[in-house]
């Protein structure tokens, strides 16, 4: 079993040690990835198509276990936990798909409002939370349309306000700016860094839009070749501290 | 799922449709054979019941007065509850399937006849018959019927295991069916399963989702083979009725309330089937995954 270092364990909310990430015989798609990311932090993922980003994401959303190596999320190694005690950690991040995964069958408001159903809520209680989110990502009027009469920029926003509902501890977006317009894509990173400011959200975001990271100076972690490399924030750029401890660049 | 909300599950398609019709068409076997082991078992008793408890005694070379004597005598025995001698008449109605309607012979040696009906819980008094008739110097041969009533039992006996053993079949078809029905929908649905896990869905959750599922589906399947399978029954009712049934030899075909009750309880149990093969699949699929 990989040996934990105490010293950075207790204040990471995310954590990586040693790992690898293979499929059945072909090569390591990770190799010996080390990362940890405080509570409240605001990270970037960046990488060349094929990286390997969405295989690390989903080290982190807890879809499949490394092949070596441990991930401990919330100071607990995932390795030793229960069926029981996985799937409550998973109900404290919030995932948005690259694809967005919506249920074509349930209308976007029951898409949004999914991982309170799975946690057991009663509807009375979320219903006019779920119904502000989704009129706040500009869907007030659609949130009774299924997924299939939504346009892509419309499903991702769903897709957005799904994983955003529960108010998660660990937010993990895959390309989430992919599919819709600049304003949008700006809107809805900015509800990132809102959840990342007020609740405190952990926040990574894998993106392949250097555009888009380089509007927000967060830390950035590059993929390359199976390895992890942090990326100091770009010199030489005007930048303005929005008092959150992220840094919103001026447009050159 | 509360009320008003709509199932995480989207409503069955082609694939359900025809697990339906396997399911209905099984349990509908499943009925049918159930039914048959229950009325094996009722003809069973019905037949043994009407010859336990029943002798004939038949007199060889014995005149009218002597023939009555013997039945005093039989009808002194104790555990006879009564005896009658045969008339002449019943004699020819009993071989009248042998000689015709036309009489017997003048010259055929017709046995004398005596019924004896034991009393209740008198258990076997053939050897006690045959040995008060031969002390009183009569030729007697004492018949229990115990031979065929044991041939008839261990008949039906015999058809009533296998018609049982059918519904075994049967029902572990159904649950084989299921639960390879229920792994090709969690297959099928893999998009969503995933999208519940990664939500935080426990593995009870998602298992009830195809428990509540296949439980209306082998409930509402089991209902409508039972149904076919009643109306089967009424129908081979109503056939065996209107052609008489002259024989008196077969016991009358009814539907009575344990009838009724076998067809209440197949739609039940083929819904826990298939509820309980669901819930095993996919608690046994999910394993699999982290």
């Amino acid at each position: 079993m990989t040996q934990l270092r105490p010293d950075i364990f207790d204040e990471a909310a995310v954590r990586l040690d040693a790992v690898t990430l293979r499929y059945d015989a072909s090569g390591e798609i990770l190799s010996g990835i080390d990362l940890a990311l405080k509570p409240g932090s605001f990270s970037f993922l960046t990488g060349a198509s094929g990286a390997g980003k969405s295989s690390l994401l989903k080290l982190l959303y807890l879809a499949r276990p490394p092949s070596t190596g441990e991930v401990s999320l919330f100071g607990r190694p995932t390795s030793r936990l229960t069926r029981d005690q996985l799937s409550a950690m998973r109900r404290r991040i919030g995932v948005v798909f690259q694809e967005f995964r919506l249920l074509g069958h349930l209308t976007a408001y029951e898409n949004a409002a999914l991982p309170l159903r799975v946690m057991g809520r009663k509807e009375a209680q979320y219903r006019a939370d779920v119904e502000e989110l989704l009129a706040w990502v500009g869907l007030g009027e659609r949130m009774h349309k299924r997924p299939e009469t939504l346009s892509g920029g419309e499903q991702q926003r769903v897709a957005i306000a799904r994983a955003v509902v529960t108010q998660p501890d660990l937010l993990i977006a895959d390309e989430p700016t992919g599919n819709v317009d600049p304003e949008m894509g700006a809107r809805l990173m900015r509800l990132f860094i809102e959840l990342n400011k007020r609740l405190g959200t952990t926040v990574i975001i894998a993106s392949h839009d250097l555009g888009l990271v380089r509007q927000i100076n967060a830390p950035v972690y590059h993929l390359a070749n199976g390895l992890l490399v942090k990326n100091a924030p770009e010199p030489g750029k005007a930048s303005r501290r929005r008092g959150d401890g992220i840094e919103i660049k001026e447009a050159e | 799922m509360k009320r008003g909300e709509t199932s995480l599950l989207p409503l069955e398609d082609a694939r359900e449709a025809a697990l339906f019709f396997v399911v209905g068409a099984l349990c509908f076997l499943a009925a049918l054979a159930a039914l048959t082991a229950k009325s094996t078992y009722g003809a069973a008793r019905a037949w043994t019941a009407e010859v336990e408890g029943e002798y004939t005694i038949s007199l060889s070379d014995a005149a009218p007065q002597d023939a009555l004597a013997a039945t005093l005598l039989v009808q002194s025995v104790e555990g006879v509850d009564g005896a009658r001698l045969l008339s002449e008449a019943e004699i020819s109605a009993l071989l009248e399937p042998t000689f015709g309607s036309r009489g017997l012979p003048a010259d055929l040696p017709v046995p004398r006849l005596i019924a004896v009906t034991a009393a209740p819980g008198a258990g076997d008094i053939g050897r006690a018959l045959t040995e008060t008739l031969d002390e009183a110097g009569y030729t007697a041969a004492v018949d229990s019927h115990s031979a065929w009533a044991g041939d008839v039992r261990r008949m039906l006996g015999t058809a009533r295991i296998v018609a049982l053993g059918i519904v075994a079949l049967l029902a572990s078809t159904a649950i084989a069916v299921i639960a390879f029905a229920t792994h090709a929908a969690l297959l099928a649905r893999r998009d969503i399963v995933d999208v519940l896990h990664i939500a935080g869905a426990r593995d009870r959750f998602i298992a009830g989702l195809f428990e509540r599922r296949f439980w209306l589906l082998g409930l509402r399947a089991g209902t409508v083979g039972a149904l076919v399978a009643l109306a089967s029954v009424a129908l081979l009712i109503a056939i065996a009725r209107s052609s008489g049934n002259r024989s008196g030899l077969l016991p009358e075909l009814t539907l009575d309330f344990p009838d009724l009750a076998v067809l209440v309880i197949t739609p039940v149990i083929a819904g826990l089937a298939a509820r309980i093969a669901a819930g095993i699949t996919v608690m046994r699929a999910l394993k699999s995954v982290m």
